[in-house]
């Protein structure tokens, strides 16, 4: 049933317990508006990738999740992913053909992009994702970190998405390119789901934060003032931002 | 472990590297052919193909060092084929060689002057299955990915090592290795298995290749097919 | 063991060329039922994985040194099917990044290095009871296979090459499959390794499935596709050739070169012994693992 509310991503209750029996994630209720950049914290193990995966249909639990109004089911899932990206936080996994181009190529010709739009889209998604044209020709096993990073994000950007899903976007990057990197997510019109351990991150991009621990979400709320409560914080394997920290310690 | 084995030469600049991949897969093949039909007894035909390849090595700028530093690859099967002069006389062996050689030398000429993802589509507008295209090109592209990982591993191993252990250790090390490679291998493939789904994979693979044949593919594919055709005639 | 252009006669490379080709596209027709595609991501990984253990070498008889095939290995873990996909992308890719073995050689190579190692290890292991055992007999199965694979993939190879009249027959076998009867050893000890490390941390891979389920027909096409090229090649050794294959085999132009066909029958009356004594040590090999596991079953409570 389609649900017409204004939503961009709706879960309802959901539940994944993984093959070998590991509950991954419990009762997880959150709602994004469109446009809205939310992040995702919690300790290792928490199920942020788990729930990224969750966004379009790559894995099913039980319990609901709804794209812009549409339940996912195995009929539309095609549908649904036009309009969910997913940014995984090995550019390996990503960038498994042999060129660039035919890397970000790949998702606007699986959508059924005519062949002769293909070029423009490509070189639209590169400049994007703050890459150079000549990028393109390029095996990705030549590139550095930062730039696979951008790559991989230029292959999802290729595909329009209105709704992208990241997990861990600045792990590894160094200074130069995460600044680069951060520019660039500031830029997006996407709606934002961002799972990470960077927490001057989400207190630069995200004015809504989300507490992920053991499969649940234990809070959810203002961003800075969910993480300078040192309290919940250090409760679930976290600590209070060192900019936060200094503010604190200061006032 | 070097990666350079591949690629190395492939972006030069000579008459052959800037032909079409179907050309040179067709060119070179039929040359292959042609020289494995050679009659034993016809010297000329040999001393042909030969003047017509080392044209092509010279045309090529490949390195005449490194191709023949390849030949070391065939070496081992010269040692096991010149055990039956006794029986081929030299002569035989000689012309065996001679057929070995040439044949390289034609297989080096296409490998080494086209990018291997040329290559590749190459062979599927030739009409090779996808499935074949497609491990090939995710061969070549997680290559250097397990390469690095496993030359990790053996660092880290290298790392912890007092001497040489007995060989029942070396083995269950060596197996280790290997198993975690292949795990990571494993995990690595599901991991890429959610990425392709999520950019719409549905079990097919999309081919967007440009045509770009051009008048020196056809220049050079009649050149060759009138050499053979000369050659087949003259015998 | 990746023969080159120019060992072999065109007769011999040809008929395997269309041999394996075929293999590969039934196998590759059979890679496009399994809907999901998660097939295509494993095996291209895993051909990388080959690629990159068959350049990890270990020493062996000090002075030499050997490396893991991973045919047999990889055919109990993903079935034979999707083992020979993966193997032939291995020899291609060996024959286009290496220049290691020839390009009119691809399909003798791919039959020997992906279809004899994949299936005839599979079989194997399979006929050792290793699909529904675990521990220690698991591993027997694993390490036999990998033995096996080896030794039946050189003796084609070297088989190949002295019809050919390439390298003389018994000499060439001898070393061919001899060398080879060693490095197995390795090549099985490190199938049952690996399989052992699996079992330890990831057991759920050992479940992995092949291209649908392998089935009694599949078990017929194999051993038909496996036999029966190997059939032609002894029976075109053997004295009880009939008069025009013979006088076909002695026009190709190497042989020509100096065998002659009564030179021809002499190797090929010891290949036909060759065979026969090899057939028989296998059956009393294969009679004394069962008994040793005959006796470690009953020796258990």
């Amino acid at each position: 049933m389609d649900d017409m509310s204004e939503y961009a991503v709706r879960i309802t209750r959901l539940n994944y317990t993984y093959p070998d029996g590991t509950r991954a994630l419990e009762g997880i209720d959150l709602d994004v508006s469109p446009g809205e950049r939310i992040a995702v914290v919690g300790p290792s193990g928490a199920g942020k990738s788990t729930l990224l995966l969750h966004l379009n249909g790559v894995l099913s639990g039980t319990g609901s999740v709804r794209i812009m109004g549409k339940s996912l089911e195995q009929s539309n899932l095609q549908q649904i992913r036009r309009q969910v990206g997913l940014l995984f936080q090995d550019p390996n996994d990503q960038l498994f053909c042999p060129t660039v181009f035919e890397d970000i190529a790949f998702g606007p010709l699986n959508l059924g992009v005519p062949a002769a739009e293909i070029p423009h889209r490509v070189e639209k998604a590169l400049s994007d994702a703050g890459l150079d044209q000549s990028i393109r020709s390029r095996t990705s096993h030549h590139l550095s970190l930062g730039e696979r990073r951008r790559v991989s994000l230029a292959t999802v950007l290729a595909m329009d998405p209105a709704v992208l899903g990241m997990d861990e976007p600045t792990s590894n990057l160094d200074p130069r390119n995460r600044r680069h990197l951060i520019e660039i997510l500031s830029g997006l019109k996407a709606t934002l789901i961002l799972a990470t351990h960077d927490l001057e991150l989400v207190l630069e991009c995200c004015s809504r934060t989300v507490l992920m621990d053991r499969g649940k979400i234990w809070s959810d709320g203002e961003t800075r003032s969910m993480l300078s409560n040192a309290q919940l914080m250090e409760a679930h394997g976290l600590e209070v931002p060192l900019s936060l920290r200094k503010a604190v310690v200061g006032g | 472990m070097r990666h350079n084995f591949i690629d190395r030469y492939a972006l030069l600049d000579s008459p052959l590297h800037i032909l079409e991949p179907r050309t040179k897969l067709l060119a070179f093949t039929a040359m292959i052919v042609a020289v494995l039909c050679i009659p034993v007894r016809s010297g000329s035909l040999f001393v042909a193909y030969f003047f017509v390849t080392a044209i092509l090595m010279g045309i090529s700028q490949i390195p005449l060092n490194y191709m023949v530093g390849r030949t070391l690859v065939i070496l081992p099967f010269i040692v096991l084929a010149s055990l039956a002069v006794p029986w081929k006389g030299y002569l035989g062996l000689g012309i065996l060689f001679v057929r070995a050689i040439l044949c390289l030398m034609l297989l080096i000429l296409l490998t080494n002057t086209t990018r291997f993802v040329e290559l590749l589509r190459g062979l599927r507008r030739l009409g090779c299955p996808q499935i074949l295209v497609l491990n090939l090109g995710f061969l070549y592209r997680y290559l250097f990915v397990l390469t690095e990982e496993s030359m990790r591993m053996k660092q880290a191993r290298d790392c912890r090592r007092v001497g040489r252990a007995p060989l029942r250790e070396e083995f269950r090390i060596l197996s280790s290795m290997l198993g975690t490679l292949l795990i990571r291998s494993f995990e690595r493939a599901e991991r890429m298995h959610y990425a392709m789904l999520s950019r719409g994979y549905s079990g097919e693979f999309p081919v967007v290749s440009p045509k770009r044949f051009s008048w020196h593919d056809l220049v050079f594919l009649s050149g060759v097919t009138i050499f053979i055709a000369l050659t087949v005639l003259w015998h | 063991m990746h023969i080159p252009d120019g060992f072999l006669t065109n007769r011999i490379a040809a008929s395997l060329d269309v041999v394996s080709g075929a293999g590969i596209l039934y196998a590759a027709r059979r890679a496009k039922v399994d809907l999901s595609g998660r097939i295509v991501p494993v095996m291209g990984v895993l051909a990388a994985f080959v690629f990159a253990a068959q350049m990890i070498n270990f020493p062996v008889l000090g002075g030499t040194s050997g490396h893991l095939i991973g045919g047999a290995l990889l055919a109990i873990l993903l079935g034979p099917m999707a083992a020979f996909l993966t193997m032939a992308t291995v020899v291609i890719a060996q024959a286009l990044f290496l220049q290691d073995g020839g390009l009119v050689a691809l399909g003798a190579n791919i039959f020997n290095i992906g279809a004899l190692t994949c299936f005839g290890g599979y079989a194997v292991y399979r006929l050792l009871g290793g699909g529904s055992a675990r521990g220690k007999r698991m591993l027997l199965a694993g390490f036999l296979a990998g033995w096996a694979s080896l030794i039946v993939s050189s003796a084609c190879c070297a088989l190949q090459m002295s019809l050919s009249g390439a390298i003389p027959l018994r000499i060439g076998l001898t070393t061919m499959v001899g060398y080879h009867t060693v490095v197995g050893i390795f090549e099985g000890m490190l199938t049952a390794g690996v399989l052992s490390f699996l079992l330890k941390v990831r057991p759920d891979l050992m479940k992995l499935n092949d291209l649908g389920r392998f089935g009694a027909a599949d078990w017929v096409g194999a051993t038909l596709f496996v036999a029966i090229p190997a059939a032609i090649l002894v029976l075109a050794g053997s004295s009880r050739l009939p008069d025009p294959l013979e006088r076909l085999l002695a026009i190709t132009p190497l042989l020509s070169g100096g065998t002659e066909p009564a030179k021809l029958n002499s190797t090929a009356r010891y290949l036909d012994y060759l065979v026969r004594a090899g057939v028989f040590v296998l059956l009393v090999l294969l009679g004394f693992v069962a008994s040793l596991l005959g006796r470690h079953r009953r020796r258990r409570p």
